[in-house]
């Protein structure tokens, strides 16, 4: 039964894989609909988005947890799976004895060290650093960076090949700082997996250790049973190297419920096992809290297992409350023009809370204008997507980015919502406007506008036609900002709404319709 | 990006049997006489009443002939306005139909290749979708070409050009025989009106030089190419009379069922805004362009030295 549990977990496993990698990559891009709702059932995203909207793919992960233990990270973490990929491809080059694994004791210092610096943030409003370490959005921004470098270039050659018929796809601007980080939890999670499997998933993960701390508690857990004649060959193959002969214990905490303990096992001893039963009828009331003898070192594992729970509620607690003591005071220094959040954001401020940097909404944008921020949103908004309008604006009938986000950090906006909100305002300076400066006809602006917050007016004194803004049409596209042709300085930039509002309708213009009998010529 | 290669290989076949016929015509059928049809050959032909494909085939036939301007086994490119993410219904792009009945003219007459693209000022793939263009220009046998990356692009001397003395045009224009320029009737927020000569801007890379450096006299020293367009073909089917050129609904435009095909990209032109001034009055000096390229020698605005002819339907 297990083997055929197995075969469905990894082919599950690696459809979710390249789903999931499809929506980062561009050639899928374009299927983001359908693609995107994959993106929902994942951990760290689920977790934030618990007040955002995405709760019950929240409740459903925690169930499965409670259930089966860590079967999110063995079936839909997407870092996960690309582990086992690796330990794979790295058992080709192993000898047998090589590929044989063993117990190992727990990492706990190194574990609860980085559950400590993902969460302790978090309680105290902080997301960055769990995001930073959160395993889906890790494979996201490598994805954006790497995998889908990889995609372009691979586009590119065909567009050689076939210059009429496979067009030249530009290179999505280049930021040294993400790629670098990208690249450097790629190598890192290369490394340790090809070397010793999941140990990054039970040393590094934060999202390991709290689906590992729940899983202690969780109702089936994998067991040695009496049948067992200590052969060994389960504990060859743990991934987590967490099965324990000597004492017949499976550290659930590390396994994450891959499901190879069972299939190897000959006698049919490892199982899933009904956690609470035998335990309850042997110590009857007493059981609750009371720890068995001779099991010290299990103890201590289940205090650290209660604290990262409870580090983890208080930090949904604080999120709750919206407690921040540390909410920074700097957010008005931090330079307007380029910190333009995408839409569906609402703000800045909830960006930050909720957003992992997944990138999905990077790799979904058609005109690339999304971008990590590297200091735009200051510190503790490094690498969330801005909007930057040096190459693109923002489509007027496009919503894809508030579509494609996991967890509500962009909430979801039908074309029409997204048509008034209101993500910045342009402001023209005419001093730099070319009407102004050199006195000839320009209008690229408003040529652009696609509310017509800008139209052209006589401009005094001469047979020309300058700009004319209203601020309260203008939804901070971008487009103006983007053609105005002034140099040093363009004429039109559009500045962030640190909280996004609802910009006013276009005007309605109806016009008199003419009927016309002659050419007029 | 299967499904182009697969209309790739299509192409290529195509390409090939035509370039085949295009030499045989050329060794075997050299005496051939030029068509002419019989409609005579006018400078510039108005039509209004029909249908966009129905009064592009009336004027074309008052203009002489697709056959005048086109010849066998010639590589055309059709060059419509395709700038803006917007359905045919809203007027900011030119007619679908229209260009589909011209690529199909050509196609008629023998051309080895019609080649259909605009460089769009809104997402480029969403503008050749929306505004019906791609579909239709395909249906009708042309290959849709790329313009959205500075690599489809090269460097040209202007050497008339006052303002613009170089400039990237697309390579489309420059390797074919013969061009069709194909604009659509807007108003316009920096040139005031949108017509053949500031359909120039699609064929451009850098359009931003041009607005930055005399935008009237910039679209005049465009109209200064040696590769001129043989034909412009003004789409008046809907007009935008007003929040040109990208319009915001469409309230902006007026159904005004009209069509102006000229050799003269200023004739063309002039006869457009005259065309235009009873929907919405519009002083045609302050389209300057206009005049600006009548003085450099590139057309006539003078309608009446022209044999102009008007056709109602």
């Amino acid at each position: 039964m297990y083997k055929k549990l197995k075969w469905i977990r990894v082919i599950l496993a690696l459809l979710f894989f390249l789903l999931i990698t499809l929506n980062f990559v561009w050639f899928a891009n374009s299927k983001a609909s359908l693609l995107s709702p994959v993106l929902h059932l994942q951990f760290v995203p689920a977790l934030l988005g618990l007040f955002t909207g995405t709760a019950v793919f929240f409740a459903f992960l925690l169930v499965i947890t409670i259930f089966f233990g860590r079967v999110y990270c063995s079936l839909l973490c997407p870092l996960g799976v690309y582990q086992d990929i690796v330990s794979r491809i790295a058992d080709l080059f192993k000898s047998k004895k090589q590929r044989r694994e063993k117990y190992r004791k727990p990492q706990n210092f190194l574990r609860y060290f980085f559950a400590l610096v993902a969460f302790l943030p978090l309680a105290a409003g902080v997301t960055l650093p769990l995001a930073l370490t959160d395993p889906y959005s890790n494979w996201g921004r490598i994805s954006s960076e790497i995998i889908s470098l990889g995609e372009n270039l691979i586009h590119n050659l065909f567009a050689g090949i076939f210059p009429e018929s496979v067009f030249y796809r530009g290179y999505a601007p280049f930021i040294i700082e993400i790629f670098i980080f990208s690249a450097f939890i790629l190598i890192l999670v290369t490394i340790m997996s090809a070397f010793r499997r999941r140990l990054y998933c039970n040393t590094v993960c934060p999202a390991g250790t709290l689906l590992g701390a729940i899983s202690r508690f969780s109702l089936f857990r994998p067991e040695m049973g009496s049948e067992c004649n200590m052969c060994a060959a389960c504990s060859t193959v743990c991934k987590s190297n967490c099965i324990d002969l000597k004492n017949r214990k499976i550290d659930v905490s590390r396994c994450v419920s891959c499901l190879n303990c069972m299939t190897m096992c000959k006698r049919g001893s490892v199982t899933y096992r009904f956690a609470y039963r035998r335990k309850e009828k042997k110590s009857g009331m007493e059981s609750a809290g009371r720890v068995p003898s001779g099991m010290d070192n299990f103890s201590d594992d289940r205090r650290r297992a209660l604290l990262t729970m409870g580090l983890a509620g208080t930090a949904l607690v604080a999120r709750a409350a919206e407690f921040r003591p540390f909410k920074s005071e700097k957010e008005k220094e931090v330079e307007k023009k380029h910190s333009i959040a995408p839409p569906g954001a609402q703000s800045i401020q909830h960006l930050k809370d909720n957003c992992t940097a997944c990138h999905a909404c990077i790799s979904v944008c058609p005109n690339r204008i999304i971008k990590p921020a590297v200091g735009e949103y200051g510190l503790d908004g490094l690498f969330l997507p801005h909007l930057d309008y040096r190459n693109h604006f923002c489509g007027y009938d496009c919503n894809a980015c508030t579509q494609i986000c996991p967890n509500h950090a962009l909430i979801p906006m039908s074309p029409e919502e997204k048509k008034l909100c209101q993500i910045g305002r342009a402001k023209f300076s005419l001093r730099n406007c070319i009407v102004f400066t050199d006195k000839t006809d320009c209008g690229a602006c408003d040529e652009h506008c696609p509310t017509k917050a800008i139209t052209m007016i006589p401009y005094k004194g001469t047979n020309l036609y300058i700009p004319k803004l209203d601020r309260d049409i203008c939804i901070g596209c971008g487009a103006c900002e983007y053609i105005c042709p002034a140099r040093p300085v363009k004429a039109m930039i559009v500045e962030a709404n640190q909280v996004h509002l609802t910009a006013e309708a276009p005007l309605k213009e109806e016009q008199e319709k003419v009927k016309v009998d002659d050419f007029g010529f | 990006m299967f499904m182009e290669r697969r209309n790739f290989l299509k192409g290529l076949i195509y390409g090939g049997v035509a370039s085949i016929a295009s030499f045989k015509s050329s060794t075997l059928f050299s005496k051939e006489p030029a068509a002419v049809a019989s409609g005579g050959n006018n400078d510039l032909v108005a039509v209004m009443g029909g249908e966009p494909a129905q009064m592009y085939a009336k004027a074309i036939e008052a203009m002489g002939g697709i056959s005048r301007f086109v010849k066998r086994g010639q590589k055309i490119v059709v060059k419509p306005n395709i700038g803006w993410d917007k359905s045919p219904e809203e007027g900011a792009n030119t007619n679908p139909e229209l260009v589909a009945a011209i690529v199909k003219d050509c196609l008629r007459a023998g051309a080895a290749e019609v080649v259909v693209f605009d460089h769009s000022c809104d997402h480029w793939q969403s503008c050749y979708k929306n505004s019906g263009i791609e579909d239709a220009a395909k249906a009708a046998g042309a290959r849709i070409a790329f313009a959205h990356d500075e690599k489809y692009y090269k460097s040209v001397k202007i050497p008339k050009g006052k303002r613009l003395k170089e400039a990237k045009i697309h390579s489309e224009i420059l390797d074919c025989d013969a061009w069709i320029n194909v604009p659509v009737l807007k108003t316009h927020g920096g040139a005031r009106m949108t017509i053949s000569m500031k359909n120039f801007m699609g064929i451009v890379w850098d359009r931003r030089f041009l607005h930055a450096n005399d935008l009237q006299q910039c679209i005049a020293d465009c109209s200064t190419i040696s590769k001129m367009p043989v034909l412009n073909i003004v789409d008046a089917y809907r007009i935008m009379t007003q929040n040109g050129p990208k319009g915001k609904s469409p309230d902006d435009v007026q159904l005004a069922k009209a069509l102006f095909i000229s050799t003269d990209i200023v004739a063309a032109d002039t006869a457009a805004v005259k065309f235009f001034s009873q929907f919405r009055p519009m002083d045609i000096n302050s389209v300057s362009h206009i005049g600006i390229a009548e003085k450099m020698n590139i057309g006539t605005t003078d309608l009446d030295s022209l044999s102009v002819k008007r056709i109602k339907i």
